[in-house]
């Protein structure tokens, strides 16, 4: 008696999560670009996997990135905009990530 | 022996069993973000140690799993042992050593299944095991999670590329990801609490239940699931300072994007599996997604020997870990003897084990496993525009 169902439960549920998890954040993160604030995070330590920048190539593409940001077409407004919309994402974002947490502990919802 | 006595030395067992669970693991939620540099290794190692020993008290429904289904503990007559169940962990924790000592890929959960089914086999009777509940519960989600996982994630690393991609020349801000990965590898460790910690407690219950000192069918003890908390915290955080140790080896390049993609699938799948109490491999399925999420990349071609050695590494454990589970059990069977061979036997695995923890290096571990995986995918360094031959490879 093998339950397939559940199964396929298993493989949406995982699939849809992440597929909305990674879009909203990944739409975050594209209005962010487009609202001007591109985010640089620097990695927080550098291993074997991550080519070390030296300074002076670091400060080159932060301020070409700086200069592609202004020579945007968008309006200030637009811009505003674009940056409410990100941060709607991010919240949206956690939100849905609270949510899964929550369903998956009993405790809560007993 | 004292009948007690044996409870003990299988619980004292189960929890060094879980403890070296956490610290053969801490890679499954802590490679990535290492490797793509979102969190110091130092910062990961600490929050996957706490977010294990909070995702423990979250979910019970594993422990249930294994304490309550795979194993008929009494009722209709078949009576399980605690010897049995400390043969099967013998079983589990030699055939850990021999795939550690050999650089085999392995999954401890497969290998305690492996142990408690072989023991059960030969020390009460194949009748003794609930062979439907360990195919629905172990043996079908073994092979299905890695597969849709992978599916999974390299659907979600598309998406998160395709929706950030923008003109040549343009910042893309993809290193923002850096900051998600934080919290998806948090996930990550929480979900590895959820599963992994859930085994060692089922373990446990099963003895209590066994010797008597439980009722049958009921959930695992306070005390159980604090004391598995703890030891899978502190082997995840312990496993994780040797992590740290050998970092300078150099990891396979994932990037941040791949990454978050890569972790919010592994979580997204544990978790679920979780809560309808399928006990999957946390290894097999970070690897999976590593895997799947590199080839959602551009320019990605697979290694299939690599590939190949991987999943021989996993099917090969449940049953190799069986037969180390029947000869302890079958040893144990002899009688007290037969228990102090098994005792020794297993405390100078767990001695060696020890002894090459404290070692700097080490030729083998789990970080290794999720980064042999890593290299499963081959990424041409600088991606051109995709040409038709690319879009072939990228759909192999």
């Amino acid at each position: 008696m093998i339950d397939w169902s559940a199964y396929l439960v298993v493989a949406f549920a995982s699939l849809l999560s992440s597929a909305i998890v990674v879009s909203l954040y990944s739409l975050g993160l594209r209005l962010l670009t487009t609202a001007g604030r591109v985010p640089v995070v620097e990695p927080a330590e550098f291993t074997g996997a991550i080519t070390v920048l030296t300074p002076k190539r670091a400060a080159k593409e932060a301020k070409r990135a700086r200069k592609a940001a202004s020579a945007s077409p968008l309006s200030p407004q637009q811009k505003q905009i674009a940056l409410m919309g990100a941060y709607a994402c991010f919240v949206l974002c956690s939100a849905a990530v609270l949510y899964g947490v929550y369903l998956i502990v009993p405790a809560l919802h007993r | 022996m004292d009948f007690t006595l044996i409870v003990a030395l299988v619980i004292a067992l189960a929890l060094i069993f879980d403890f070296t669970n956490g610290f053969q693991d801490t890679a499954n939620a802590m490679a990535t973000p290492i490797a793509t540099g979102a969190m110091r290794p130092k910062v990961a190692v600490g929050l996957a140690a706490i977010l294990n020993l909070v995702g423990a008290f979250l979910s019970t429904e594993v422990a249930r799993t294994i304490s309550g289904g795979i194993i008929k503990e009494g009722g209709s007559g078949v009576q399980i042992t605690p010897e049995i169940i400390f043969a099967g962990l013998i079983g589990a924790i030699v055939w850990n050593l021999i795939t550690w000592l050999r650089g085999l890929p392995s999954s401890s959960s497969h290998a305690l299944f492996g142990g408690l089914i072989g023991a059960t086999v030969i020390g009460v009777g194949s009748q003794a095991v609930a062979y439907d509940v360990v195919l629905a519960k172990v043996i079908l989600p073994a092979l299905i999670a890695p597969l849709t996982v992978g599916i999974v994630a390299f659907l979600a690393t598309k998406l998160a590329y395709s929706i950030t991609r923008r003109d040549a020349g343009k910042a893309d801000g993809r290193g923002g990801f850096r900051y998600a990965q934080i919290f998806s590898s948090s996930l990550v460790a929480l979900a590895h609490g959820t599963n992994d910690a859930q085994k060692t407690m089922g373990v446990i219950t099963l003895t209590l239940i066994a010797s008597g000192m439980q009722d049958v069918g009921t959930g695992p003890q306070l005390w159980v699931i604090t004391t598995c908390a703890l030891a899978i915290a502190i082997g995840t955080y312990t496993g994780g300072w040797r992590i740290i140790l050998t970092m300078g080896r150099g990891l396979t390049a994932i990037k941040p994007a791949q990454g978050f993609a890569a972790e919010t699938s592994t979580a997204a799948t544990i978790l679920a599996s979780s809560h309808l109490g399928f006990a999957l491999s946390t290894t097999q399925v970070a690897s999976s997604s590593v895997i799947g999420s590199g080839l959602g990349r551009r320019g990605s071609t697979v290694r299939w020997g690599m590939a190949g050695q991987i999943a021989l590494g996993w099917v090969l454990t449940l049953p190799a870990s069986a037969i180390m589970g029947a000869f302890a059990a079958g040893l144990a069977l002899i009688g007290p003897i037969g228990i102090v061979l098994d005792l020794v036997a297993g405390s100078l695995v767990v001695a060696l084990l020890f002894r090459r923890s404290l070692a700097t290096r080490v030729t083998h571990d789990n970080l290794h496993d999720i980064d042999d995986a890593g290299r499963v995918v081959k990424i041409r360094k600088t991606p051109r525009k995709a040409s038709h031959s690319d879009r072939k490879k990228i759909a192999l």
